[in-house]
């Protein structure tokens, strides 16, 4: 079947008065429980299970697909209003995000995150409808030695994340990696810095950790200021993003979400990976590096694209193999065998109007969701003219219900606030917490793909450069890290020369 | 006047909670159980095919019991949380958890927790257990076991990826090697999708099947060689050898089960493992198992009274003979 005859067979189904509601439900909710910190897709999706029983194949995963990319959209949301990211992949938004709110400008950052995720999830239906198949033969091309470069170029990349002193992000960096290699180690299956405590076997979670060092520790940092309600008494100068505004980050949001879809296809942490890669491509790339953290349009433009574009490449290993890439994507596989449908390369022959349906329905939910938020966004920033007074415990509130809710755990709520300290001290010593986040998220994959490259090598690292993708990440990681080196040689190299001349 | 009255009412009735909340256990025993929500801690997270059944069967035993029966997920460590928290309860019957026997048989034996072993806990009943399986790529040259044994004493070191060190597949495995004298990599993963998806990739080549290999064995990707973690021949595949027919031992099937904390009374015992017994036995629940590919295999208290001790002597002794040191 052709291109044309697909999109016919998808729309067909999608636009079934049932299936246009439910699609519809899905991306609803999606946005309110993005917008909920805490409350992420997985959690909703696994209590709407049983609903999808009655319902058809479909129509399940219609709904259950437009809950996921909903939450994406919706994610971004609190980053921006109270520096609170919804989930991980929205933690890099906090940056420019929250300052752009500070000066009054949650409404352009509203909207072009909007607009933004809009594009971006349009692009990644485009690619997972043209590329899904050659695509997934790469992905499963990216073994531990792939992984482990992937890695190592992420750490790299790391340091462009730095915004005062380069030593500072190191160091959060370290506490980072700290932090991400408690719990069970992988390979020998044996307890690492648990304590004892059967709770930290797994870790400790994302969400107690950026709740705690972005939102609990700016209700604290707010608190001990003099009441002056910053966002009350600054004008909110308008709510859609100005003409310059488009400027500024439609180049940011086509890289994010060309960048946000090939990262979303590998398994693992791919939609915040790529959140924090394309901000900082996007500040290297920048005339005005400096602008970056300080409310840069860019900075909010970017991530945000990428984490949708992600959600939709995220798609591509369920549809054609079968292969879950994240608790999401194995969720949808449940919805799927509960119908007893198997998904994988046989699926687009044998359910055609499953598979190009949902495609299509991605299409439609996009739409519905630029209609959907748009309009919110006048309503978010009303709320930020709530009095502190109210909306300061409410955010606590929040929080705190969001963060026991993930696992029932009373041991996350006790680390989010932890966290919360911890990083209301780091802000007073200007210590950054982006930086230990991404450390966190990548050094125990990073770990893991080094340990498993070397049981498979025998030992040698060899394995790292005579593997083609894995040779020309490293490759490309020694670009990236010359490239940040030379201009400082340079004018190191310049100065010794003047000091030479001098003597001369 | 009015306020006093229903003052007084609210009063007494608060006097008499606490009362029956204070003698239940000793005074009350079966006749008035339940009288309260009962909670069941889920070892698996929300949406789990594990999850799923323990859902299915809370909401048979609520309508027998008639009250509220609450199934709270409590992931992490292998359902080591969620035993835990169960031991760590009073035996009224009122918190239950589903794990698998796994949790309290083999982990207490690797690390400290918080309890020792199943002399911990109230084993109600078993429904359903692991069925694993030695998956290669559907395209590798080893059509059946023996091709594969032969292939592996000429080729030490094939390379396999695992859904974890000391699990259930990766123990099987390892006796496998041990029994046929062969030499394996072993590459531990997060988990079973991750360990399929390195086989897919051709990163490594075998895995001992998690649950999830199934899905990739009924749409042709894997091809199964050998039944792991099981004493029986697999019914939906039963051309397949188990590892006592190809001369092995094999590790202990791993059960899914319903328990209490330890010391719950006779009478409780008694009337929970009927309900729960009825739900597992009905057709409804055993369809659920099969379109989630879990078999069904009930075992009774008594059953399980012999079973898990010996299931619990059985890995200390395994392990002991690994080198396996508790941390």
């Amino acid at each position: 079947m052709d291109f044309f005859g697909n999109m016919i067979t998808g729309f067909s189904v999608t636009l079934q008065p049932l299936n246009l509601t439910f699609c519809f439900l899905g991306v609803f909710i999606g946005t309110l429980i993005g917008v909920l910190p805490g409350i992420g897709p997985v959690g909703t999706m696994a209590i709407l299970l049983p609903v999808t029983y009655g319902i058809p194949p479909t129509t399940a995963i219609i709904m259950l697909a437009g809950i996921y990319y909903g939450a994406q959209y919706g994610g971004s949301t609190t980053s921006i209003l109270v520096n609170i990211p919804g989930e991980a992949a929205s933690v890099i938004t906090t940056l420019d995000g929250y300052q752009m709110a500070l000066q009054g400008r949650a409404g352009p950052a509203l909207g072009i995150a909007a607009f933004g995720s809009f594009i971006a999830g349009t692009i990644g239906v485009i690619g997972l409808q043209l590329l899904a198949p050659p695509l997934v033969a790469l992905a499963l091309r990216f073994g531990p030695p792939e992984y482990f470069t992937l890695m190592l170029l992420g750490f790299v990349i790391l340091t462009y994340l730095a915004q005062k002193s380069m030593a500072k992000a190191l160091l959060m960096a370290g506490v980072g990696i700290l932090l991400g290699s408690i719990g069970l180690d992988m390979i020998t299956g044996l307890p690492r810095f648990t304590f004892g405590t059967p709770e930290l076997l797994d870790g400790v979670g994302i969400a107690p950790l950026a709740m705690g060092l972005f939102g609990i520790s700016e209700i604290l940092l707010n608190v001990e200021m003099k009441v002056k309600q910053e966002i009350l008494t600054t004008k909110v100068k308008g709510i859609m993003p100005s003409r310059q505004d488009w400027a500024e980050s439609i180049w940011p949001i086509l890289r994010g979400s060309v960048a946000g879809f090939f990262l979303g296809i590998l398994p693992g942490g791919g939609a915040v990976l790529a959140s924090f890669v394309s901000y900082a491509v996007e500040k290297r790339l920048s005339k005005s590096p400096e602008k970056f953290g300080k409310g840069a349009i860019a900075g909010v433009a970017a991530p945000e694209s990428a984490n949708n574009s992600a959600a939709q490449g995220a798609f591509i290993p369920l549809l054609t193999l079968g292969i879950p890439a994240n608790v999401v994507m194995a969720i949808l596989l449940g919805a799927l065998m509960i119908h007893n449908i198997i998904p994988g390369p046989m699926m687009v022959k044998e359910h055609p109007d499953l598979f190009w349906g949902v495609i299509a329905s991605m299409y439609v939910g996009n739409f519905m969701l630029l209609v959907l938020n748009l309009p919110l966004i006048g309503l978010w920033v009303q709320l930020l003219r709530v009095p502190y007074a109210i909306l300061f415990p409410l955010i606590l509130f929040i929080c705190l219900v969001g963060c026991y809710v993930i696992n029932n755990s009373v041991v996350d709520m006790l680390l989010m606030l932890f966290f919360g300290v911890a990083g209301y001290l780091m802000r007073k010593f200007q210590y950054e917490p982006a930086p230990l986040v991404l450390a966190y998220v990548l050094s125990p994959m990073l770990e893991n793909a080094l340990r498993q490259s070397l049981i498979l090598s025998g030992g040698s690292f060899g394995i790292f450069v005579t593997r083609p993708i894995s040779a020309g990440c490293l490759l490309m990681a020694a670009v990236v890290l010359i490239s940040t080196l030379l201009p400082m040689i340079r004018k190191k190299r310049e100065k010794i020369l003047a000091e030479a001349e001098e003597e001369i | 006047m009015k306020s006093w009255n229903l003052f007084l009412t609210r009063f007494a009735a608060a006097v008499f909670t606490l009362a029956v909340l204070f003698f239940s256990p000793a005074l009350v025993p079966a006749q008035t159980f339940p009288d309260k929500p009962i909670t069941i801690y889920c070892g698996y997270a929300a949406g789990a095919t594990t999850d799923l059944t323990a859902r299915a069967l809370a909401q048979g035993v609520e309508k027998l019991l008639g009250v509220p029966v609450v199934v709270e997920n409590k992931t992490g460590g292998a359902a080591t949380v969620a035993a835990a928290l169960v031991a760590s309860k009073k035996g009224d019957g009122y918190t239950l958890g589903v794990t698998s026997t796994a949790a309290i048989t083999m982990r207490p034996h690797l690390m400290k927790l918080g309890y020792t072993g199943p002399k911990d806990f109230t084993v109600l009943m078993q429904y359903s257990r692991f069925i694993g399986a030695l998956c290669v790529l559907k395209d590798s040259p080893w059509k059946n076991i023996e091709e594969f044994i032969a292939y592996a004493r000429k080729h030490p070191g094939m390379a396999y990826a695992s859904n974890g060190m000391y699990t259930q597949q990766q123990l099987a495995v390892e006796i496998f090697r041990q029994c046929k004298g062969l030499d394996f990599k072993h590459m531990p993963t997060k988990g079973g999708t991750e360990a399929n998806t390195a086989l897919l990739g051709k990163h490594v080549e075998f895995i001992p099947g998690a649950g999830s290999h199934l899905p990739l064995v009924k749409q042709g990707a894997f091809r199964q060689l050998l039944i792991l973690n099981s004493d029986k021949r697999d019914p939906d595949y039963p051309d397949l050898p188990t590892m006592k027919e190809i001369g092995c031992p094999d590790n202990p099937a791993n059960g899914y089960i319903v328990m209490g904390p330890k010391a719950m009374p006779a009478p409780v015992v008694k009337k929970l493992g009927e309900a729960f017994t009825k739900v597992a036995q009905s057709a409804e629940f055993r369809k659920l198992l099969d379109s989630y590919d879990l078999p069904y295999d009930y075992k009774d208290q008594n059953q399980l009274a012999k079973d898990i001790p010996a299931e619990f002597d059985w890995y200390k002794g395994f392990l002991q003979k690994l080198g396996v040191k508790k941390e």
